[in-house]
């Protein structure tokens, strides 16, 4: 998952970049709207995490730009000062959910984790497609009720297939939500990842639930439990 | 301090009239300016049409005399073979003395004259007199004014007549001179012009005093502001007339607010130093207990409970902060200047927040707001205080959250926000709504929200309370009294 940080004061943005990257999010971060806005435009992210007083472009305005520009990622607001005037204002511009400083790192993963998951339609943290069962907020994988032992990497693999469960992931658009952009980027790595979560999920060949869409990517093409059923959006 | 911008603003505002006086007009000058234009122009006009009035009706009375004069004169006129002349006691005798000032002719239908008498002797009309244009038909008359050779101005009255055994008509004229009319058109203009001047003059000072009597209320208020401004004095006093009443009630309450809000700021910072400091020492003081414990043994558990005492006092000033800050948005002086806020555009607004951040819970918001309910004050206190029992309401209902908003029977603004939620226990429920006026007196652990809400509804002098719901969760209960303006409603 990529998501875009955009906070002016140099400590918070630190400790929130070390912090998302090590709950496993790729991340890009910004110091001021302009940029925000620059990187928000140009990249494809799966939610974003703004300052409302940002130098440059403030929040409020680079929220509504971003719509603007057809941007549809969640975005979450970090507000310092807490009031509902500037909650509203900053929620009709068109954020989605908000955290008043001073915040716990906690907080804004589990807010993230939500907002992705709402996005991608889900109305609950735990999904299950047939044997499989994925909690997303614990980040763990059940087959048949047993633990499914998945590195880090597997599961961002996995969690992305099935937040788009039923539609076709190409490989680059794989590559670009999974990995940060220094990472070596060769297609090969993601083939490996993929033989191997086919293996540790079904492991008897019986239930295929990764198709591969010759000549344009991956695709999760099992059925959504009707008890974890599909928010409204 | 934004705060004290309005009174400074206001009374700025009041000595730039004085110090502007000359170049941008005071309101004396143009009312003065606006009434002496319509007052010269009503006397002016009422001057030209009694002139005119008077003239016409001068100029009646010479047709009128001489028209007699013609009669006089036909009755004294023979004719014989042609021939005109008059029986001499008859006639008037002016007409026998030269240059009288009465003079008789007869003219032929051709304006030939036939007939002059002895006082026109010497009399010559100007070109334009020669003539009587048109000559009067038989038994017609025209008056008019001509000119002597001289210059002089003079009234000619002809009459037409048919004579017995003559074919053609003749005319009859009198004439007389015009200046002794004139002057008295002269005499009565000169009068005329005497009183109305009289009277604009004394119209003019009763403006005056009426101007000064009717803007008295605004210079006395320039003087209180500018007494209030030195500080020799506290408010505007009473006595002001209806259409200032507003104003000055308005003023009063925000020099009050003001006066308020300065001495808000100097507690606010005194509290906040204050309830800063406890936790600072409680953290310093685990902080050494650490260094000692690391530097002499190696005890992980007391380590990490000098830890978890530094996290909870951290929380605790975190805590401290966001109440001040709150405190500190949140305007405290209601009703400034009454600014009307819609009610169900701000419910609207922060209902669309909640559906979009509670929206995996999938509440069924029942929302009842009357159409144009107007809430007086700032909007950000609404917001405030909607927004903390709202979110309270949407983080401990369980699937329902009910907002009513209504003007009640006194006139005061309601809310009532309810969810079904466990509720909350009576006896839970003063302390809940307990207002933190220093900070640090907040029990632990507890929200800040509901605390700033008392806060505001209290500097409303409104009143918020808690009860059972029938959806099984709490009712909060909201009353804001509306503010009147000094006996102005509307």
């Amino acid at each position: 998952m990529r998501l875009l940080i955009v906070e002016d004061e140099d400590l918070l943005r630190q400790q929130l970049e070390t912090g998302l990257v090590q709950h496993g999010f790729i991340v890009d971060a910004a110091a001021d709207g302009r940029n925000g806005l620059y990187y928000g435009t140009e990249y494809d992210y799966d939610a974003a995490i703004i300052d409302l007083g940002l130098p440059e472009i403030d929040g409020i305005t680079l929220i509504e730009e971003l719509r603007r520009a057809g941007r549809t990622f969640p975005v979450l607001i970090l507000t310092a000062r807490g009031d509902w005037h500037e909650k509203v204002k900053g929620l009709n511009a068109g954020a989605d959910d908000y955290v008043v400083k001073p915040y716990h790192l906690e907080e804004i993963v589990a807010r993230v984790n939500a907002l992705l998951r709402r996005a991608a339609g889900f109305a609950h943290s735990s999904l299950e497609f047939g044997p499989i069962h994925i909690d997303l907020s614990a980040k763990r994988v059940l087959l048949n009720n047993e633990s499914v032992d998945l590195t880090a990497y597997e599961y961002k693999l996995l969690e992305y297939l099935m937040l788009n469960a039923g539609k076709v992931i190409s490989k680059a658009q794989l590559t670009e939500h999974l990995y940060a952009q220094d990472h070596d980027r060769d297609s090969n790595v993601l083939e490996v990842f993929v033989r191997r979560l086919r293996q540790k999920l079904d492991p008897d060949q019986s239930l295929n639930p990764i198709e591969t869409v010759r000549g344009q990517g991956y695709r999760f093409d099992l059925e959504l439990a009707s008890e974890s059923s599909r928010a409204e959006i | 301090m934004t705060s004290s911008w309005p009174l400074k603003a206001v009374v700025q505002r009041s000595s730039g009239v004085q110090a502007s006086r000359g170049t941008r007009y005071s309101l004396r000058a143009r009312m003065l300016f606006v009434l002496s234009a319509v007052l010269l122009l009503f006397l002016g006009f009422t001057g030209v049409a009694l002139d005119r009035a008077y003239r016409n009706s001068v100029e009646a009375g010479a047709a009128e005399r001489l028209q007699v004069q013609v009669y006089l004169l036909l009755a004294a006129l023979e004719q014989e073979a042609g021939e005109f002349f008059v029986i001499e006691d008859i006639q008037d005798p002016r007409y026998a003395s030269i240059n009288s000032g009465l003079y008789g002719f007869v003219y032929d239908a051709a304006f030939v004259e036939m007939w002059r008498s002895d006082s026109a002797l010497t009399l010559s009309f100007s070109s334009r007199g020669q003539q009587t244009q048109p000559m009067p038909g038989v038994g017609e008359s025209v008056f008019e004014t001509v000119i002597d050779a001289t210059g002089e101005q003079l009234f000619r009255f002809s009459y037409g007549i048919l004579w017995e055994g003559i074919e053609s008509p003749f005319s009859v004229s009198v004439v007389e001179l015009a200046a002794p009319y004139f002057s008295e058109i002269r005499d009565f203009r000169r009068s005329l012009g005497r009183w109305l001047g009289g009277a604009a003059a004394l119209l003019l000072i009763v403006l005056l005093i009426l101007l000064r009597w009717g803007l008295r209320p605004l210079v006395r208020l320039s003087l209180e502001l500018r007494n209030i401004e030195q500080g020799s004095s506290e408010r505007l006093t009473a006595g002001y007339p209806d259409e200032l009443r507003a104003v000055t009630g308005n003023l009063n309450r925000l020099i009050d607010s003001e006066r308020r809000q300065r001495e808000r700021y100097r507690t606010t910072l005194a509290d906040l130093a204050h309830s800063l400091k406890t936790p600072l020492s409680v953290a310093s003081g685990s902080i050494e207990n650490m260094s000692n414990l690391l530097r002499y043994e190696n005890n992980s558990d007391e380590l990490d409970e000098q830890l978890a005492v530094i996290r909870q006092t951290l929380a605790r000033m975190a805590q401290i902060v966001g109440y001040q800050l709150q405190r500190a948005v949140t305007s405290q002086s209601p009703s400034t200047l009454a600014v009307r806020v819609d009610v169900s555009t701000a419910v609207t607004e922060l209902l669309a927040v909640f559906r979009k951040v509670y929206a995996d819970r999938h509440f069924i918001v029942d929302s009842r707001c009357e159409e144009g309910l107007q809430f007086r004050g700032d909007e950000r206190d609404l917001l405030e205080v909607l927004g903390n029992t709202l979110d309270n309401a949407f983080k401990y209902g369980d699937s329902q959250v009910r907002i009513i908003a209504r003007q009640g029977s006194t006139g005061a603004l309601e809310f009532y926000i309810e969810d079904d939620g466990p509720g909350i226990a009576p006896n839970q429920r003063d302390f809940v709504l307990q207002r933190g006026a220093r900070a640090d007196t907040l029990a632990q652990g507890q929200g800040i929200g509901l605390a700033v809400v008392s806060d505001i509804m209290a500097s409303y002098q409104g009143s918020v309370s808690i009860s059972t719901s029938d959806l099984g969760g709490a009712r909060f209960s909201l009353y804001f009294p509306q503010p009147e303006i000094d006996g102005v409603r509307d």
